[in-house]
């Protein structure tokens, strides 16, 4: 009875695999419609210019060619701009400006894909180029070319945020013993999800209701925000965001083209499909991190910390076009304390407009996640090194305990559970860290390079609690809705949208749980607007702490109403039933027993007088709190003096992420977040020229991680349940992305430290390694 | 991108001069030519096709005269458009007569490439344009250091 529910805990395998395995996903690019009309786009090749003309004539000209759009098409529909989810506004087409490369300039619509394209190279723009500003340092100097003139406010600077205890921060430096300062770039990178963006969008003009078949992880708050902007109602919009083909956090905001695809549908009363290519995925859609850091660590002389500071200078590009909620323009930055006790910490972000497209989406992480992980593990490494103390015993000694939990930390989060030294232990017994740091040595007295590098994170994530977070006013709570049909089978639809993450199997894992139903019929729905329940979206490991906690409740109520139809079933009192081994049981007596299946046919068949018929729940989770997932990793990394190349030998990663849905599932989110840790570590970053030009406009220049660069994964568990969820479960589709990149670079950093190397940038590429060893002198020739 | 360079030609100033004032001569060495509209002596737009790496791009270039001062002296102004990609283009070079037949000739050439191209074929942008250059030069001598005495068959 038991082993056929597989409800929590068990590795049930992805449900979504059938389809995905055989090539028969349903993607954006899959929906074909009849009449379908095709959408590409000019974009510009400056970075900043002004548009003195667009001539369409030739585009136009070319057979199977029906329009072209251009800003002053929109503006006259007053649809040229629209809102960001972070309260500022984007071009959908420009008016009269560009304000950076690749931007969209003008769209044309034709019968097909191809023909589309080539009437793109037919669209004669005259552009008048204009000064860009790339450095987001210069953009803040007074004589700065002004990205955004729209605004009142005439300055690149878009806005100042900040968190913690200034004046007790800065007491605490002035009395320390020990100050270490870093600065730290962690550059501009992109999510490059296997699938890029596009859509289908499809007027009907009978009955005047939009259909957009989007490629986006929040279908729910972009209906809203659709419906808002163009004043048409919202229950004449259905976005239907089918499989996804990875988001990552680039599939949040809300680009250009849907919009321009939905008023091209409405003009011409046909269904426009547009889907970007890869380089037009790589250039222009919204990228990750781009965040100039500077900061101090103070402590005492026998390594007990005692406050952290940090300024940074967020490049946002042209517009501020994350999706942070909005009390947090640098989102959760201050988290910045990680895994330590400290008296106190400060931190000030301000936000900077530059002639590139929008910066500031949360590339597997929750919003800003990765960046303070990296600062605060990167400091500890330095001031281990400063005071000649082992990296691992000082953060033992700083670790925040398990019994101080939920601890406040010193920029206000109330982290709700944790034991960091189990983790940390755990690594360093599965790695073997005394073996290592003998073999160091040895091989160091020999001249070779070996690095080994600690990163004990702590992660946020889960929002959030609606007195603290919202998007565009829009609280961040998520839903589920479970219907049990008479036979004991069941459907849940759930707020939130899988990108990858395998809910089909996890949600159906939590209703199979609470209900004792077997996980096999429970059919799981999500991303169409018009049944699932609101919700606000997957991204930042909400996923889990919030549906996922909505899930277990309405499973809750559920097993309520169940319960008192089994007492009619069992004619007895439901104060006489138990709920064990899958079924209602009158206590004691094993024999007298029900199980949900009995109860969902009574539920249509026999339900008892006065009680409604069915057996459905609907929950909307507020969650209390956010949760903290934590983890302990340890790589080893071997330098070849020859290359500069960095070899991860080895990679530890212990995970905390409390209760476990789907331990394989688990498992698989660990390896692909490791590799996209790996992957800005050593690999990726996108830079401009001064003319603002990327220099990574196709896979050719930005390097994602194959196989080949790919080490084997070593991972393992500590299970730390988190108080206030229902489930005791915390997310963990990000931990391994955030945990990462520190313990790459501490490792690095490591194996250089005796040559007196304190610090290297992301990607640590083997040109930076080779220049830094010609430098000491140990470069082979 | 800046670019500069000397080239000493077995040719005599004034022959030199002759070939550059000549949009046709110039063009047939131009690297990807295909076409060309002369508009006027000094304004004439020549269409070129230019690969680098993986992205292949037809150029219309608008190409100004300007500066010009015979026989030593010419600059050249020349701005174009291809799908996704502007170039923009500054280049002046100075003749020095080294002797009857031996012309030493200075030049440089400031270039901004945007679009497509720079953030695409970025790593290979000068590499490319070196390339371009010297084989632009490699025609010009061969057209004029022995163009008076051999039959055009051979010129190809």
């Amino acid at each position: 009875m038991t082993t056929s529910i597989t409800g929590i805990g068990h590795s049930v395998k992805r449900k979504e695999d059938a389809r995905f395995l055989r090539g028969k996903g349903t993607y954006v690019d899959d929906v074909k419609l009849p009449g379908m009309l095709f959408m590409d786009i000019v974009r510009s090749p400056y970075a900043h210019a002004r548009i003195l003309n667009i001539d369409a004539s030739g585009a136009l000209a070319l057979p199977g060619v029906l329009a072209v759009i251009t800003g002053k098409d929109l503006d006259a529909a007053g649809l040229a701009w629209m809102p960001t989810l972070m309260g500022d506004k984007q071009m959908v087409l420009p008016v009269d400006r560009v304000v950076f490369q690749a931007q969209e300039v003008a769209a044309v619509i034709a019968t097909d894909r191809y023909i589309a394209a080539d009437a793109v190279a037919l669209v004669d723009v005259e552009y008048e180029p204009l000064t860009p500003v790339v450095d987001p340092q210069k953009a803040l100097e007074p004589d700065a070319p002004l990205v955004r003139p729209d605004r009142e406010n005439k300055t690149n600077h878009i806005w100042h945020w900040e968190a913690g205890d200034r004046a007790r921060t800065d007491e605490l430096f002035d009395q320390a013993e020990v100050v270490v300062k870093q600065d730290l770039y962690i550059p501009r990178i992109h999510v490059s999800s296997i699938e890029t963006c596009g859509c289908v969008a499809s007027f009907d003009r009978i009955s005047g209701k939009l259909t957009i078949y989007m490629t986006t992880q929040a279908p729910h708050p972009i209906r809203t925000v659709f419906s808002l902007v163009s004043g048409i109602p919202e229950h004449k919009i259905r976005v239907i965001s089918p499989d996804i083909g990875g988001g990552f956090g680039g599939k949040v905001p809300v680009y250009p083209g849907y919009v321009i695809a939905t008023v091209a549908s409405i003009q011409t009363g046909h269904p426009i499909k547009w889907i970007e290519d890869r380089s037009e995925n790589l250039q222009a859609d919204s990228f990750a991190r781009d965040y100039h850091i500077s900061a101090e660590l103070a402590a005492k002389r026998d390594g007990t910390m005692l406050a952290l500071r940090a300024t940074t200078i967020a490049d946002h590009g042209a517009f501020d076009a994350a999706a942070n909620p909005s009390k947090f323009p640098a989102g959760l930055f201050s988290v910045i304390t990680g895994s330590y006790q400290l008296q106190a910490a400060h931190v000030a972000v301000d936000g900077v407009y530059t002639n590139k497209p929008s910066g500031g989406v949360a590339y597997r992480c929750s919003f800003r996640v990765t960046e303070a992980v990296h600062t605060v593990e990167r400091l500890v490494d330095t001031l281990a090194d400063e005071l000649e103390i082992d990296p691992a015993e000082l953060r033992f000694k700083n670790f925040i305990q398990p019994d101080q939990f939920p601890y406040k930390s010193a920029t206000g989060w109330e982290y709700d559970s944790g034991n960091y030294p189990a983790a940390l232990q755990k690594a360093m017994d599965k790695i073997g860290y005394a073996d290592l740091l003998r073999e160091q040595a040895e091989k160091r007295a020999r001249g070779e390079l070996m690095g080994i590098g600690i990163s004990t994170f702590t992660e946020i994530v889960g929002a959030g609690p609606s007195h603290t977070f919202d998007i565009l006013g829009i609280k961040m709570f998520d839903s589920c809705e479970i219907r049990v049909h008479p036979t004991g089978s069941a459907i849940v639809r759930i707020g939130v949208q899988t990108q990858g993450q395998g809910h089909e199997t996890t949600f159906a894992q939590i209703v199979a749980e609470e209900l004792g139903l077997p996980v096999e019929n429970i059919t799981v729905e999500h991303g169409d607007t018009d049944t699932a329940p609101y919700g606000l979206g997957t991204y930042a490991s909400r996923s889990t702490p919030t549906a996922g906690a909505a899930t277990a409740v309405a499973a809750l109520k559920i097993r309520e109403k169940a319960k008192k139809i089994a007492a009619h079933i069992l004619e007895v009192d439901a104060d006489d039933l138990e709920w064990t081994n899958y079924q209602f049981q009158v206590k004691g007596v094993p024999s007298r027993a029900v199980t949900m299946k009995d109860v969902a046919f009574a539920a249509y068949t026999n339900h008892p007088q006065g009680m409604e018929a069915g057996l459905e729940a609907v929950d909307y989770y507020d969650p209390p709190n956010l949760t903290f997932p934590f983890g302990a990793y340890i790589c080893v990394v071997d330098i070849d003096r020859g290359t500069g190349e960095v070899k991860i030998r080895r990679f530890v990663a212990v995970d905390d992420c409390g209760n476990i849905i789907n331990p394989m599932i688990v498992d698989g989110q660990i390896h692909g977040g490791l590799t996209m840790g790996m992957a800005p570590s050593l690999l990726e970053a996108i830079t401009y020229d001064e003319d603002g030009n990327i220099q990574q406009g196709s896979f050719m220049d930005y390097l994602l991680p194959t196989a080949m660069e790919t080490p084997v994964w070593e991972t393992d568990k500590t299970c730390t349940p988190s108080p206030h969820h229902p489930l005791g479960a915390k997310g963990v589709g990000e931990s391994a992305t955030v945990g990462a990149p520190p313990a790459i670079a501490n490792a690095v950093v490591d194996a250089l430290s005796h040559l007196g190397v304190t610090h290297i940038d992301i990607p640590i590429t083997p040109w930076k390694v080779y220049q830094i060893l010609e430098e000491h002198g140990v470069a082979e020739a | 991108m800046h670019f500069e360079g000397q080239q000493t030609i077995k040719a005599s100033q004034d022959a030199v001069w002759a070939f550059f004032m000549d949009p046709n001569k110039v063009a047939s060495c131009a690297p990807g030519f295909k076409s060309m509209e002369i508009l006027s002596p000094e304004h004439f737009k020549p269409t070129l096709a230019v690969g680098i790496g993986a992205v292949r791009a037809t150029f219309t270039l608008d190409v100004h005269l300007v500066d010009m001062r015979e026989p030593t002296h010419a600059g050249m102004q020349a701005h174009g458009v291809a799908a996704g990609s502007a170039v923009d283009m500054h280049s002046a070079m100075d003749l020095t007569p080294q002797s009857d037949t031996l012309t030493e000739m200075r030049w440089t050439a400031d270039v901004n490439v945007r679009g497509t191209i720079a953030s695409t074929g970025a790593r290979l942008l000068e590499s490319t344009a070196r390339k371009l250059t010297d084989r632009f030069f490699d025609c010009l001598r061969q057209k004029l250091e022995t163009a008076p005495t051999v039959p055009a068959s051979q010129t190809e």
